[in-house]
């Protein structure tokens, strides 16, 4: 088939006016040049997004020199962008790594092996998919996805091009987590009755109106957007708080559900399918710029009956409480409990008959991975049906009815409705293809 | 018993002179949600069209036809907005249907309004909307038709092949265009 390929690096560069900064080229080879096995050689990285989330990558990366070498920080912020490079660079004493405007310029370079997708939650598929196309193996900042239809392109496209991609549910290489999905797998909490997940609370503050204002300097507020419905730029709206504003994320549903109803679809032994029945009532503001719901309150039942309730918790943060017939397990990021200690001890005894794959650390994973070719300790598709669970809920609050689903189809039964909000259509030019 | 116990409904705590207070009012008839909606601006007050965008969602199947109809007669409001444009076609993104090709086929084609015309229709199945999208590519161009390639690869619209080929072959189009037209193919090889 012939491709014009109309945005290739070559020609991007020249429209843009990167000529002369790529005839600097990096003195890191990328691995695949050099052969991707052997475990001496560095993979390079591009960052794209670098807001919040990217600074939880910069500590890891920057502090194993000798594995993994940063080449590209690219946002659509000219100061985000500008610093994260400027970090980099001063970390490793040289000028190798460049500032990216524009993700796509990031993603033809042929010196970076790696892409890290951590913009916003409406840009990953796409960031990702083109990332896999020219070449990159991805990690993809959670949730995965915002809608359920992109999950699915992900990971089509994750096959399609042979890419190692992780989704950044990093409780799957925390051993806490590990044990505790291994113990209800073996049946440790006798049988399971249901699985109680709690979620930080969502929305701040905001007002029944918002005042567009003039988009900073250094901000390219269209390529923020991207293929979100047009809306002129507030600062309200922008870094961070995105989150609370349906059009690009889905809250807390899906940024911290993405971890602990994880968990929940890892015990359950769900990663390549899902809940077959949804139900939620949330509480959504009527009027202002944020318009996700301010308490969340959704149950999935799977197959064989267990339910899991997640909801908001306005103080105590998150966590993931599995409660069977022997007790109760609770598991946060900062503790573990259970109803009787007993129940702990046994949690950590070894040679249990199902044995789950154990990953120490998430990023160390994912480049070990990257040099071998295997199968991430997250792999997008158990990223995609993770990220689906949290849709679910979030579409039945929206919806307010019971929704029955199609795990094996991925479509809702009988509820037309439910299953055009699956998707949506793209702001030009942009396209989930 | 207490007082509290034999207050009939109809009389408010507050007795007479609340009553009075609330007939003295001078804030006026509520608008219709159906007509402000229309009205919306970036930045407004949203509550009106989140009164409609909760009986759309709560409609039953048996009732989608009707509240497709006043969707359809907001959008026609000459003071309708852009944000208002935007949020009606969201609205008929849920649950639209190939009644709704008569009114957003000619926004389809408006550079100024393709992009809400396109977002209600790429979920709305049908051959007849599927024309429609094709139809559209001879009227826009730049990035409005690369998006609108887009949709119409996304619908998996294998008989617009011909048109998508000679797209990407064309000298003349923008790189944008025909890159999309290159990706739209690729899409409907696999599928």
């Amino acid at each position: 088939m012939k491709t014009p390929f109309p945005l290739s690096r070559r020609r991007f560069l020249r429209q843009s006016g990167f000529a002369a900064a790529a005839t600097a080229a990096p003195l890191i080879l990328p691995s695949r040049l050099r052969g991707q096995n052997a475990p001496s050689k560095k993979i390079t990285v591009g960052i794209v997004g670098a807001g919040n989330i990217a600074g939880s990558h910069f500590g890891k990366l920057l502090g194993e020199p000798e594995s993994v070498r940063i080449l590209g920080v690219c946002d659509v912020d000219q100061r985000r962008r500008d610093e994260g490079a400027a970090r980099v660079n001063a970390t490793y004493g040289s000028q190798d790594c460049r500032a990216y405007a524009d993700f796509r310029e990031l993603n033809r370079q042929e010196g970076i092996d790696t892409v890290f997708v951590c913009t916003p939650d409406h840009w990953h598929a796409l960031v990702a998919i083109d990332a896999m196309r020219h070449g990159k193996d991805v990690y993809i900042e959670k949730p995965m996805t915002l809608t359920i239809e992109e999950g699915r392109a992900v990971v089509a496209a994750a096959r399609k091009y042979h890419r190692v991609a992780q989704h950044g549910t990093q409780h799957r290489s925390m051993k806490r987590f590990h044990d505790v999905a291994e113990f209800i797998r073996n049946d440790g909490l006798g049988k399971l009755e249901r699985i109680e997940c709690f979620i930080p609370p969502n929305n701040r503050h905001c007002g029944a109106t918002w005042r567009p204002e003039p988009v900073p300097p250094g901000l390219d507020w269209d390529l923020w957007l991207g293929p979100a419905p047009w809306r002129p730029y507030s600062s309200l709206g922008c870094h961070y708080n995105f989150r609370f504003i349906s059009d690009i994320a889905y809250g807390q549903v899906t940024n911290w559900g993405a971890h602990y109803l994880d968990i929940g679809q890892w015990a359950l032994d769900m990663d390549a399918s899902g809940p077959v029945e949804v139900e939620g009532r949330g509480e959504f503001p009527s009027s202002g710029l944020f318009t996700n719901a301010t308490k969340v309150d959704f149950t999935v039942r799977y197959a064989n009956g267990i339910p899991m309730h997640c909801r908001t918790r306005y103080e105590g943060g998150g966590t993931s409480r599995f409660v069977g017939e022997r007790g109760w397990l609770d598991i946060s990021r900062g503790r573990m409990s259970a109803s009787d200690n007993r129940l702990l001890r046994e949690m950590e005894a070894p040679n249990k008959k199902i044995q789950l794959p154990l990953s120490k650390d998430h990023h160390d994973n994912f480049f070990d991975c990257v040099r071998t070719r295997a199968r991430p300790i997250a792999d997008v598709e158990l990223g995609h049906r993770t990220t689906t669970v949290c849709n679910l809920g979030q579409i039945a609050m929206v919806l307010g009815r019971k929704l029955r689903w199609d795990p094996a189809k991925e479509e809702f039964v009988g509820d037309e409705v439910a299953n055009r909000l699956r998707g949506r259509a793209m702001r030009s030019p942009w396209a989930l293809i | 018993m207490s007082a509290e116990k034999t207050r009939s409904p109809r009389s408010p705590a507050g007795g007479d002179a609340e009553r009075n207070a609330d007939r003295l009012s001078n804030a006026g008839a509520t608008p219709d949600p159906w007509e402000e909606c229309a009205r919306l601006d970036y930045g407004g007050d949203r509550s009106f069209a989140w009164s409609v965008r909760e009986q759309v969602l709560a409609t039953p199947p048996e009732g989608r036809a009707q509240v497709e109809a006043r969707l359809l007669k907001a959008l026609a409001v000459p003071a309708c907005t852009d944000a208002g444009r935007a949020f009606l076609c969201q609205m008929l993104a849920l649950v639209g249907s190939v009644k709704s090709l008569p009114v957003l086929a000619p926004l389809l084609r408006d550079p100024k309004s393709t992009e809400a015309a396109r977002y209600a229709l790429q979920p709305i199945p049908g051959p007849e909307v599927s024309a429609a999208l094709r139809e559209a590519l001879g009227a826009l161009t730049g990035n409005a038709k690369a998006g609108l390639i887009g949709t119409i690869a996304w619908r998996r619209d294998t008989t617009a092949r011909a048109v998508l080929a000679a797209i990407r072959e064309n000298p003349a189009e923008p790189a944008i265009v025909r890159e999309a037209a290159n990706r739209a193919l690729d899409h409907l090889t696999v599928a």
